[in-house]
């Protein structure tokens, strides 16, 4: 399958601004089920300064600085990703228990899962807690086969939370988020994150987009997308790093495009900025189409 | 030959009579052996020690104490500008034998090769975590571990260039070392200091003992930075990033600033344009190549790390990820700090460099390793737990705990053991310190430096060592807590002295580039401030004399001229009709004008003129850097004045002040080079007294007096304290009209205080800055000058029949305030920096389902 996806990200500012130093993370990266081809990057202004790198996640990096005075700022990216949808074993008895995997990572001596361990710690927006443990019941108990008992969890976050953009935003606690039952793709995503590895199983963040349908008989409107996120776990040698969305209840296939990974949002942040100047009041207006090509 | 020399063991056991303290008995002794006898390396000191008695150690002590002073080695200025802490230096210093050094040099050269490769692995392959070497917990863990950090370029063959070390000797006599300092490897310039004034105060003592000089170690330290081989530069431009006047190190900031020749700059004194990194100086913005930072990590840059830090230059994670400057040290080393890591270093010794570790560590534990958890468990009384990393929380001395308080922590283990390192507890070897007549001992540690050089790290042969306040525990890693020693490591043969003073290869950059312009705006308000106080000072001094005078002041011109001082210092008039029918209470409501908290006191002035050479101390010599710590010990008295509520002599306060004052600026006249930093001081204080000087006339005469006799009395005070009432009772006789004072004040040429004076040594100035020719600024003064020389003074006193005031007059001066305050404010925009501080943009929320 083929998609273009554009997404604008644009700040209006009550002042000039003089100078910005920006790191943005919204050039898709390539995996082993996606490949991606930048079509168009433009900023407004022209950027003084401008670099694309690969991150210590492999994500892909802009980073950029505006030394002249602006009002406003435009970024609008173009890629073009073909993604190959993924087809998962799904007989899932062969999958590894929860207890195995734990048991694995403690005693592995293989070099990659040694890494592993990375996703297994609290990162900046994730602190483990027993609140957070408890909430994953019995799920996880270590006969469990990790794959189905994943699955269980995200349909189990699906139906006790209810989607509401007005009741969180970047900084909530997951305390709450768990406590309210409320919250947008990214609380589910760090909540279960969190969850899993308050009972020791490695999970990470996933950023990126969703193809969204229209309702049936009416047309798709322009702009109408948003960034989405969603989250992996590691099954072991053998299957790797599996994904889940808990916002959607699946398990992405070929309509979810990956921009970036890390241990939670501080690592994948959309655009990070520091401005000098441009008074008290920022206003932010994003847009995102993920149009099918083929 | 070194009397050391001719010294047998014999000898100078037979001649040791100095009282010394009682055998430790769970430590090191450095100085003396079972026998209660110097050590070989120690009998030369000991016995130059006994020579001197205790009247002669107590005087050394007292010229060091002032040394330091003058020196400005002051740590701790918190916030108080007033209140900073002279360094302490212990008078005896510590020895090291030559062939002890030469074990330590080589243990802690491998020492930074480890780390240096550690460092790189980190940020890079990560094979130590791959390879099982190091646990991943450790690293992952830490917050010191800045992913952001990862795959950053190197220049030359390490990226760990600067290295500090804490060590401690056991019982045994055998070095641990208990921590790295990599992220600001701190004290090397207190130990420079130390060593500086050990030299001095003992000047025999140290030449004979064959002490290895410190200045090759800055030398190489210079040599290997100017050569990283940048693709730019061959000259590369190297800064000293500091904290900025509050931090506790700012002495050694400053000092490591003059002694290697390199400016010292705060984050707003640089900026990131282009992916590069540029000093804001006069001449506008000057590229920097390497920086040696004196701030933590996390610092650094408000784009990438902490966004609240008003410390950082935004953008240098990129700068330097870019390739486009060097730092000393890498950003993201502070993981190297990490207490957990000393566990691993012999294995991971081993496999980085092939080479059993040579220098031990102090015995670590991780909790994170179950065994360890036990082991930790059943000894915590006589462990030390520490938190994995620094942020998380202070220490734990098992020794102290209760046992409820054992239990608690032994909860926290367990909850969260991979967060926890417990370590042995080693108390330090004592050292002895000098207690009058005697010696005591007193628990002792060291912190070493070590640099990158082309080919390997040099180690510097000396150290700052550190001696615990209580004879028992040693519980000291904070540089400023403790009481200094000088340490000499002893050299086999005798080395011939070079300091960096000598070294002619590099020839210096001219100031207006080599100074950030932060520094000369200090310096323009240092002038500013001291011209301020000095006018004040003289017109109160002048007012106090005047209330007692055998010629009393007449009941307006003392009205008119407590008004005049009022407005020239608080702006607040306390003066009131019944305050005027007492002398005394007049002299209170003067007295309260000096020492007041509120803005525009003698006391808030000279606050603001100490805070203005704090920031530009490195530039001030240090015959200055005396009248400025005479300074702030008069504003010190003040405060103790008032805090006692004593009585004090206004007067002998003020003539003090003025006698500094003049000192200063006697100082800035004769021994200052002309350069830009000493233009910009003059324009201060030019501006400053044509400022003044105008406000003074303008409220000194714009009234006029009925009586003639008060009129009388006002001209001769404000001639009085500007020092002009004998050359104006000397030119003009007996005519004593306003208009000849006023031609004296305003319209003199040859007059130092004059208006017309101020203004052409303005226009001298603007001479000299960059990009002033035809310049708005100097226009205005032009303009200025133009009013004064187009005045008819006859017209200009000429009373207004109306109001009863000198209208003109009051215009002029009006016009011509208007038009400096225009001046100065057209140099503060043009050469001054007022970049604010920067701020996140804003961080969407996602709204999809």
């Amino acid at each position: 399958m083929k998609f273009q996806v554009r997404h604008i990200t644009e700040y209006q500012y009550s002042a000039p601004v003089s100078l910005c130093y920006n790191l943005a993370h919204l050039l898709p990266r390539n995996t082993s089920q996606q490949n991606c081809q930048l079509q168009k990057l433009a900023i407004t202004p022209t950027p003084s300064y401008q670099q694309i790198r690969s991150d210590y996640f492999g994500n892909q990096t802009l980073y950029f600085s505006i030394e002249e005075l602006h009002n406003s700022l435009t970024i609008d990216v173009i890629s073009d990703v073909e993604v190959t949808p993924l087809f998962l074993d799904q007989s899932l008895d062969s999958s590894i228990t929860c207890g195995q995997l734990r048991q694995q990572l403690q005693q592995t001596t293989l070099p990659e899962q040694r890494l592993v361990k990375e996703y297994l710690f609290d990162s900046p927006h994730i602190q483990c807690s027993e609140q957070l443990s408890a909430y994953t019941d019995d799920c996880f108990i270590d006969q469990q086969p990790l794959l189905a008992a994943v699955q269980d969890f995200t349909a189990k976050i699906f139906h006790e939370f209810t989607f509401d953009p007005n009741t969180t935003d970047v900084a909530t606690p997951l305390e709450q988020v768990l406590h309210q039952r409320s919250g947008v793709c990214q609380d589910f995503a760090h909540l279960a994150i969190a969850c899993l590895r308050s009972v020791g199983l490695p999970a990470r963040y996933m950023s990126g987009y969703l193809e969204t349908l229209p309702p049936p008989g009416e047309e798709k409107l322009v702009g109408a997308d948003a960034s989405h996120a969603w989250f992996a776990v590691y099954m072991g040698e053998k299957l790797g790093w599996v994904e889940f969305d808990p916002t959607n209840n699946v398990m992405p296939c070929e309509q979810h495009i990956v921009t970036a990974w890390g241990r939670d949002y501080a690592d994948v942040a959309p655009l990070q900025g520091l401005i000098f100047d441009g008074g008290d009041e920022q206003h932010l207006r994003v847009s995102v189409d993920v149009k099918r090509l083929s | 030959m070194p009397a050391k020399s001719d010294l047998t063991d014999e000898k100078a056991s037979s001649a040791f009579t100095l009282s010394v303290y009682d055998a430790p008995t769970h430590a090191y002794d450095e100085a003396l052996d079972e026998t209660r006898l110097p050590r070989h390396p120690w009998q030369f000191l000991l016995q130059q020690l006994q020579t001197l008695g205790d009247v002669g150690v107590q005087d050394c002590k007292r010229q060091a104490q002032r040394i330091l002073r003058e020196d400005g080695a002051v740590y701790d200025l918190s916030h108080e500008v007033k209140t900073s802490r002279v360094w302490a230096l212990d008078i005896v210093p510590n020895i090291i034998a030559a062939s002890e050094w030469q074990q330590i040099e080589q243990g802690l050269q491998q020492r930074a090769r480890l780390l240096d490769g550690i460092l790189q692995d980190i940020y890079g392959e990560q094979n130590l975590i791959k390879q099982g070497l190091i646990p991943a917990d450790i690293l992952f863990t830490n917050p010191a571990f800045l992913r952001q950090c990862h795959n950053m370029p190197i220049v030359g063959q390490h990226a760990l260039l600067l290295h500090a070390v804490d060590m401690v000797r056991d019982v045994s006599g055998q070095y641990h070392i208990i921590a790295d300092r990599t992220q600001i490897p701190s004290g090397s310039g207190y130990a420079l200091e130390n060593r500086t004034v050990m030299s001095r105060v003992m000047p025999e003592t140290y030449q004979q003992s064959q002490v290895r000089r410190l200045a090759p170690f800055f030398q190489t330290l210079k040599q290997t930075l100017a050569a990283l081989t940048l693709p730019w530069t061959n000259t590369p431009r190297i800064v000293i990033l500091s904290p900025g006047v509050f931090n506790s190190n700012y002495f050694e900031q400053t000092y490591l600033t003059n002694y290697l020749g390199f400016p010292l700059v705060q984050g707003g004194d640089l900026t990131v344009r282009n992916g590069k990194v540029w000093m804001k100086s006069l001449n506008g913005l000057v590229r920097v190549d390497v920086i040696i930072r004196h701030i933590d990590d996390v610092y650094c840059d408000q784009a990438e790390l902490r966004p609240d830090s008003m410390l950082g230059v935004a953008g240098l994670l990129e700068a330097a990820r870019a390739g486009n400057v060097v730092l000393a040290n890498p950003l993201g080393c502070g993981i190297l700090e990490a207490p957990a890591l000393l566990k691993y270093l012999p294995r991971v010794s081993e496999f980085l460099l092939d080479e059993p570790l040579l220098l031990p560590s102090v015995p670590t534990w991780w909790c994170g390793e179950p065994d360890d958890l036990a082991y930790v468990i059943a000894n915590i009384e006589k462990l030390i737990i520490k938190p994995t990393s620094r942020q998380q929380g202070p220490s734990i001395y098992g020794h102290t705990l209760t046992d409820a308080g054992k239990a608690d922590a032994i909860e926290m283990l367990q909850a969260q053991p991979h967060l926890y390192v417990a370590q042995s507890y080693i108390p330090g070897s004592v050292i002895p310190v000098w207690h009058s007549d005697g010696l005591q001992a007193k628990p002792s540690l060291l912190r070493t430096f070590s640099a990158a050089t082309l080919n390997g790290y040099q180690v510097l042969p000396g150290g700052l060592s550190r001696v615990g306040a209580a004879t028992e525990e040693m519980i000291v890693s904070n540089l400023s807590k403790s009481n200094s020693k000088d340490t000499w490591v002893l050299a086999e043969k005798p080395e011939s002295p070079i300091t960096l003073l000598s070294e002619g290869k590099n020839l210096p950059l001219p100031v207006q580039e080599n100074v950030p312009s932060r520094v000369v705006e200090n310096l323009f308000w240092l002038g500013r401030y001291a011209e301020r106080i000095e006018m004040n000072a003289r017109f109160l001094r002048t007012l106090l004399k005047k209330l007692y005078d055998i010629d009393p002041l007449s009941n307006t011109s003392c009205t008119l001229l407590l008004d005049v001082i009022a407005r020239q210092t608080t702006g607040q008039n306390p003066f009131n009709d019944q305050l005027q029918q007492s002398t005394y209470l007049c002299k209170q409501a003067l007295i309260n004008l000096i020492a007041t908290d509120q803005q525009g006191s003698i006391k808030a002035d000279l606050q603001a003129i100490l805070g203005c050479s704090e920031q530009a101390k490195e530039t001030l010599s240090s015959d200055t850097r005396i009248i400025i710590n005479g300074l702030r010990d008069q504003l010190h008295q003040l405060d103790q004045f008032q805090a006692d509520n004593q009585v004090f002599s206004p007067e002998e306060v003020l003539d003090n002040l003025v006698t500094s004052l003049l000192a200063l600026s006697g100082l800035y006249h004769e021994s200052m080079l002309r350069g830009l930093d000493w233009t910009f001081q003059e324009l201060g204080r030019r501006t400053e007294r044509a400022l003044k000087t105008a406000a003074l006339i303008q409220l000194a005469f714009t009234r006029v007096l009925a009586e003639e006799n008060a009129q009388q009395q006002v001209l001769e005070s404000v001639l009085l304290s500007a020092e002009a009432l004998i050359s104006f009772r000397r030119r003009y006789r007996n005519h004593s009209q306003i208009d000849y004072g006023l031609d004296l004040l305003m319209m003199d040429a040859i007059n130092p205080r004059s208006l017309f004076y101020q203004l052409r040594q303005i226009q001298q100035c603007l001479l000299e800055l960059p990009r002033s020719h035809a310049s708005p600024e100097s226009e205005l003064i032009t303009q200025c000058l133009a009013l004064l020389e187009g005045v008819n003074l006859i017209e200009l006193v000429a009373v207004e029949t109306t109001s009863q005031q000198r209208e003109k007059l009051n215009l002029l001066l009006t016009q011509l305030m208007d038009w400096l305050g225009q001046f100065t404010k057209l140099i503060n925009d043009k050469y001054f920096d007022h970049t604010s501080a920067p701020h996140p943009l804003s961080q969407s929320n996602y709204t999809t389902n």
